[in-house]
């Protein structure tokens, strides 16, 4: 079996990235099936808003996990319920606090934010995040993600939201030191809204933003570590053998070296393999053999997979058995 | 009439510590007012084009951030004043 599937540290996450329609779903599957086989309690979770993994394994599935056979549980997650659950329960939070701030139209706000660029990259890492904290249930967790644009920004958010947060902790530090050597003269300092009295507070420790900002800190930090670490994640890319997927792979292969994130593996889905010769084929089949040489010209160092075309595609436990034990190797 | 003197010595003296740490915080204060206006319009900066911080930092954050949203409304509406009030604190007249 590739070392890369099994959980070193405690669990082992998988990540399984790739173009659109090249079979992540199916691979993903087929290896959840595969790993729960070989005894590891394995949880496969769907990120792609276009959901298919219910299909897949022929379930109906919710985003609360559900047990498919021994060992092996599955849910999807809803992008879009979670991002209007999650902001409706915000508005409420924030209206009841901020009713006298009138410049600011709060509901105008959200009606925006739900539909602002990116909500949709921190809704999916909150949901990865979520799932990564209640890691220890699980032996490995597979994550079946949306085409390659999607993923490859989601993973590199825990980076890039450490530089925000580590700049805005430092602007933060700039106030209160500054409304600390003011009460130092003047003493407590109080501010007044709409006849109600607060406390500015002066200390990091007192201060709601500070402990705000340094807890998002430690849980984005917290995902960064795993994501980076070898054994703990990887990611199997899936691809055809046409040049498109080809430049896709690449270019998800250069930046998750950019963000440190190991890339372990290169699933060739839906290769061609004919015993007699067809003509009218030929071309294709020199385009198909061109693209696996490139690749293996290309990933040096990472696993490579041919699975051929099915005449049906593997749907339902059964079926993915044999695909998964492909993929995941054998024992 | 000397403890009235007294009286008002002391009301001078104490109307003197006053201004002096007025004085001295002044700009502290112009300082901090910047920097809480800047905290929140960095949070809040989709209003204005600025790129902002992850969106759930920003909703985490917002639960308490009254006092930065006055300062920064204030800015808004005092917004032609803020080279008068430097003029003022550097004493240009």
């Amino acid at each position: 079996m590739r070392e890369f599937f099994l959980p070193k540290k405690d669990y082992r996450v998988v990540f399984f990235i790739g173009k659109g329609g090249v079979g992540k779903t199916t691979s993903s599957a087929a290896a959840a099936v595969a790993l729960a086989d070989r005894g590891y309690k394995t949880l496969i979770v769907s990120l792609d808003p276009a959901h298919n993994l219910g299909d897949v394994l022929m379930e109906k599935l919710s985003d609360k996990p559900k047990k498919i056979a021994e060992n092996l549980y599955a849910s999807e997650l809803d992008m879009e319920k979670l991002i209007k659950s999650y902001l409706k329960h915000l508005e409420e939070n924030l209206k009841h606090m901020y009713r006298y701030l009138t410049v600011i139209n709060l509901e105008k706000y959200f009606e925006v934010l739900s539909f602002s660029p990116g909500i949709e990259e921190y809704a999916t890492l909150e949901a990865v995040k979520e799932i990564l904290m209640k890691g220890d249930e699980w032996d490995v967790i597979v994550f079946d993600t949306p085409p390659t644009g999607l993923t490859l920004r989601v993973l590199a958010l825990p980076r890039i939201s450490l530089i925000w947060t580590d700049k805005l902790i430092e602007i933060r530090r700039a106030i209160l030191e500054r409304r600390a050597a003011i009460a130092n003269i003047h003493g407590e300092q109080e501010f007044v809204v709409e006849g109600e009295r607060i406390k500015l507070p002066t200390k990091e420790e007192e201060d709601p933003v500070m402990k705000e900002l340094k807890a998002y800190r430690k849980e984005v930090a917290f995902v960064e570590s795993v994501l980076t670490d070898p054994d703990k994640t990887s990611v199997v890319a899936v691809m055809n053998p046409e040049m498109l997927p080809l430049y896709e792979t690449e270019r998800a292969y250069e930046s998750l070296k950019k963000f440190r994130i190991p890339f372990n593996m290169i699933v060739m889905n839906k290769v061609f393999e004919l015993k007699g010769k067809v003509p009218e084929l030929k071309a294709k089949l020199e385009a198909q053999e061109r693209v696996l040489r490139e690749v293996s010209e290309k990933f040096k160092g990472v696993d490579i997979v041919k699975i051929p075309i099915f005449p049906e595609e593997p749907r339902g436990v059964e079926r993915l058995r044999e695909l998964g034990g492909a993929i995941i190797g054998e024992r | 009439m000397p403890k009235r003197v007294l009286e008002n010595i002391r009301a001078f003296l104490k109307g003197f510590a006053e201004s002096f740490k007025h004085n001295s915080t002044e700009y502290l204060e112009f300082e901090l007012r910047e920097l809480e206006n800047v905290f929140a319009l960095t949070l809040m900066g989709e209003f204005v084009g600025i790129p902002s911080p992850p969106t759930t930092l920003v909703i985490r954050l917002l639960p308490h951030m009254t006092r930065e949203l006055y300062v920064m409304q204030r800015r808004a509406v005092e917004m032609d004043d803020i080279l008068g009030e430097l003029a003022g604190m550097f004493e240009i007249t």
